[in-house]
């Protein structure tokens, strides 16, 4: 068994936007040589910190986004490293960069220049892509979640609050997924035709893209969303749907049909916390009768806030799922640890750490599939751990010529 | 360099040009999170057949006809006069595919999704656990029918532990797997992903799956099964978290997280989002974000805002002081928004090197964005029915295999004959046999 991306060379140029990428090839088998300034990618600076003290080998956002890479430190601004790189992208199969566009081409490492290396996939993900009229412009991860419209359908219901963008750089992570895309389907492609090619990917245009039923709606019928507190945005006023629980929790009670089995057993349950009211009445046996009560009145949605209300989280979640309703309690992301559906699953990877004397279990990665096999390679690596052995062993130099290197600061 | 055109076809996916040409997937996909995973590979030329029950359809045809949550259906939707066939997220979801009928309630329905099998390189579903079983059609026997294909369950929670049973979608998803916590503002209710995040992402990351799965079949021969939980697939979005509670002892779960529209890893003020003049067509007031991630990016805000003396008041002189005063500096911040036009201000702060953002709508996007126009995110596809219309286009600019659009999402039932006629080759009686006997 080996994973997808085994046998792989990828040259990545340290940057927050791309890493999450890098770290999936890398956790499909390829190996990932990440190029960092002397003083470390940008990735290594913003924490969160192991004890909160300030260190680019302790930084645990860069520790989750660069799993199983190799840390090659180079100040590509200065000609002899820029020589180095180029060697490198001779015999790489990938290369994933986020730099604004034209910054390549000063430096002579623009698709142009590194394309006789005719099998070299060169893949570049950035704010706004390659060309258009914004392409300069200054953004991070919330500022593209307000440009690209993930904002405007993410908030609260009360119209005069701000929408909101999740944190966690979700905008990133979806200009991730398609560069992946991208990169996977030029492999397919190599495989038949020899060839690698030029992939431009635009954060703005993935975001744009993302807002499930806003562009079709505004679209087809000119209709705006309202933001709507805990769900989907939509263009009409809906009954809330985020609940809260006896025990300080929020249920997402999101109902697609009342069958008789799920019907039966929320009538019991709602006689069990003395909340059913009414809906005992034969009436409401008629699927198409509750049906309509819930789309249109409200017996059925205030019986569930007071039965969810009564009811402890875990205990709606369990007992709804049993029933066939689709519940979910929000939970924090830390407290899946304790599952043990995920243990059951094989979810969790070990991923030792000598700095902190122990292994931490790490998410395995989005797919369980043995052939595909994507889970954490080992740590993230400590700033220019890898440079000596890449400078020595991939470039053949020797080390009179890294010391020079060293010593003129283009390297570390 | 890497513009292209989207051409204007018909569904005859199996004359396209494409990567992934020749390539076909067998899709018993539904609602959102599905659908997109096999939708993203006609980009790139695969020939994708959704399969529909007889006598129903899949329920975002008619905005979900048999949804408890929606109005009556409208089969005859009609824009600019013409009929659309689907609605508005169906002919987004479902279009370039192909699209047939069956009866996978009768022996003969499940026989032929049989004999599909073994003609396609992928099959996908996103039913609950049991169902492909109580079909018959076990991995095992998928495999046995079709050594090299892939098979992908997209579910909530997997097809193997003790919630193998349990019903997701997106929204629930993102609840469970630290998402929707990850959203709001501190000491609200949460305020999670109203787009919903995990419909969409999730759907795509389904994609990656599939195409992963595609180049490793093509490396080895061998097929195999994805077991793709979209939960599980959600908190490696979140793995940051994971890591400074096993490191840390720190919870999302506390008070001052989530932080709104602010920065916390790290610590950045200004950043915010900003109230402007106007609002929307449905009364919600318009926004701007704008953040300063260097001294220089705020000694130029405080210029453009008039206030050049903010910059020496040691209240907001270092970004560690701003962000202990930040309450008071989003307040001065958004009096000076407050009054202005949004895209006014989002234009002047980049001229000054600021990161700037409009929040912007749907409608902002599709009719007014100088850049998703230039780089055709929304191409107008003519089709010889709808007209002219614009879809949501695929965001991959590769230079030798360029991904395109097709346009529009298959009628009911719209290539039962290509499907039945040519691929398993039967002919009109037999066809219309199993027409007869409700199979198609």
């Amino acid at each position: 068994m080996s994973g997808v991306y085994e046998g792989l060379t990828v040259v990545e140029l340290a940057d927050r936007r791309n890493q999450w990428a890098g770290k999936l090839l890398s956790d499909g088998g390829a190996r990932v040589i990440q190029i960092e300034p002397v003083n470390g990618s940008p990735g290594r600076w913003c924490g969160p910190f192991v004890k909160d003290k300030a260190d680019p080998d302790s930084c645990l956002d860069y520790w989750w986004n660069n799993t199983g890479k190799q840390s090659v430190a180079l100040d590509i601004e200065r000609k002899p490293a820029q020589d180095l790189l180029r060697k490198l992208l001779a015999r790489a199969d990938i290369f994933l960069e986020s730099t604004a566009p034209g910054t390549l081409a000063k430096l002579g490492l623009d698709y142009g220049a590194v394309a006789g290396n005719r099998a070299l996939i060169y893949a570049s993900l950035t704010d706004f892509g390659q060309d258009g009229p914004w392409r300069d412009l200054q953004m991070n991860d919330a500022a593209h979640l307000a440009l690209g419209g993930q904002m405007s359908s993410t908030g609260y219901s009360d119209a005069t609050v701000t929408p909101i963008g999740g944190q966690g750089h979700q905008a990133w992570h979806m200009g991730c997924a398609f560069v992946l895309h991208g990169i996977t389907v030029a492999l397919f492609d190599r495989m038949t035709s020899g060839e690698g090619q030029y992939i431009d990917v635009s954060i703005h245009d993935a975001c744009a893209i993302g807002t499930e039923g806003a562009v079709p709606q505004w679209m087809y019928y000119g209709e705006t969303m309202y933001r709507q507190t805990g769900m989907h945005a939509a263009p009409r006023r809906l009954p809330p749907l985020e609940l809260p629980t006896a025990d300080g929790m929020y249920v997402m009670a999101v109902n697609q049909a009342f069958n008789k089995r799920s019907w039966d057993a929320l009538l019991n349950w709602m006689d069990e916390k003395g909340v059913t009211g009414e809906l005992r009445d034969p009436k409401y046996q008629e699927e198409s009768v509750r049906t309509a009560e819930y789309r249109q009145g409200t017996l059925i949605r205030d019986a569930i806030r007071r039965l969810i209300a009564a009811s402890n989280g875990e205990e709606c979640f369990h007992r709804a799922q049993a029933s066939g309703i689709s519940w979910a309690v929000i939970r924090a992301a830390e407290e899946n640890y304790d599952i043990p559906h995920y243990k059951q699953r094989d979810y969790w990877r070990n991923v030792e750490h000598p700095q902190l004397g122990r292994a931490i279990p790490y998410p395995r990665g989005p797919f369980a599939c043995d052939e595909l096999q994507l889970e954490p390679r080992g740590r993230a690596p400590n700033l220019g751990e890898h440079t000596q052995q890449v400078l020595a062993h991939d470039l053949d130099l020797t080390a009179q010529e890294i010391a020079a290197l060293t010593a003129v600061g283009a390297i570390k | 360099m890497n513009q292209q055109k989207n051409p204007a076809t018909d569904n005859a996916a199996h004359l396209r040009k494409g990567v992934l040409s020749g390539i076909r997937v067998l899709d018993f996909t539904w609602k959102t999170v599905g659908p997109w995973a096999p939708r993203l590979l006609t980009h790139y030329g695969a020939e994708v057949i959704h399969v529909e029950r007889v006598n129903g359809w899949d329920d975002h045809r008619y905005n979900a006809q048999r949804s408890i949550v929606t109005d009556t259906p409208d089969a005859n939707q009609v824009q600019g006069g013409k009929k659309l066939y689907a609605a508005p997220y169906f002919n987004t979801l479902h279009h370039g595919k192909l699209a047939v009928s069956l009866n996978t309630r009768s022996p003969e329905g499940l026989k032929l999704v049989e004999r599909l099998i073994t003609k396609c390189d992928a099959v996908v579903e996103n039913f609950s656990a049991a169902v492909f079983p109580n079909w018959g059609l076990t991995w095992e026997r998928i495999h046995e029918l079709n050594p090299t294909i892939i098979y992908m369950s997209s579910s909530g929670f997997g097809h193997t532990g003790e919630w193998k049973g349990y019903r997701s979608f997106g929204p629930t998803a993102a609840a469970q797997s630290g998402l929707s916590l990850a959203s709001g503002l501190p000491g609200q209710p949460p305020a999670g992903w109203g787009y919903s995040y995990l419909d969409v992402m999730g759907g795509w990351m389904g994609a990656l799956a599939l195409i992963q799965g595609l180049l490793k079949v093509k490396k080895t021969g061998k097929g195999m099964y994805i077991d793709y939980s979209v939960t599980e697939g959600a908190m490696s979005m979140v793995g940051t978290y994971m890591l400074d509670f096993q490191v840390n002892g720190r919870r999302t779960r506390r008070p001052d997280f989530p932080p709104g529209n602010r920065a916390i890893f790290p610590s950045l003020a200004p950043h915010n989002t900003y109230r402007c003049a106007g609002n929307d067509r449905v009364g919600q007031y318009w926004w701007v974000f704008i953040a300063c991630e260097t001294q220089a990016q705020f000694e130029a805000l405080c210029a453009l805002m008039g206030q050049p003396g903010l910059a020496l008041d040691p209240k907001f002189a270092t970004n560690e002081a701003r962000v202990k005063h930040q309450d008071e500096l989003d307040a001065i911040i958004g009096r000076w928004t407050r009054a202005r036009r949004r895209y006014n201000i989002m234009q002047k702060c980049q001229a000054a090197g600021i990161v700037a953002a409009v929040v912007q709508s749907a409608e902002d996007r599709v009719e007014y964005d100088p850049q998703l126009h230039h780089r055709e995110i929304f191409p107008i596809i003519n089709h010889p029915e709808l007209g002219d219309f614009p879809y949501e286009g695929y965001p991959v600019k590769m230079s030798r295999t360029p991904a395109f659009v097709h346009g529009r999402a298959p009628t009911l039932a719209e290539h039962n004959q290509y499907v039945y006629g040519e691929l398993l080759g039967m002919d009109a009686a037999e066809i219309a046999g199993l027409r007869e006997r409700g199979v198609i």
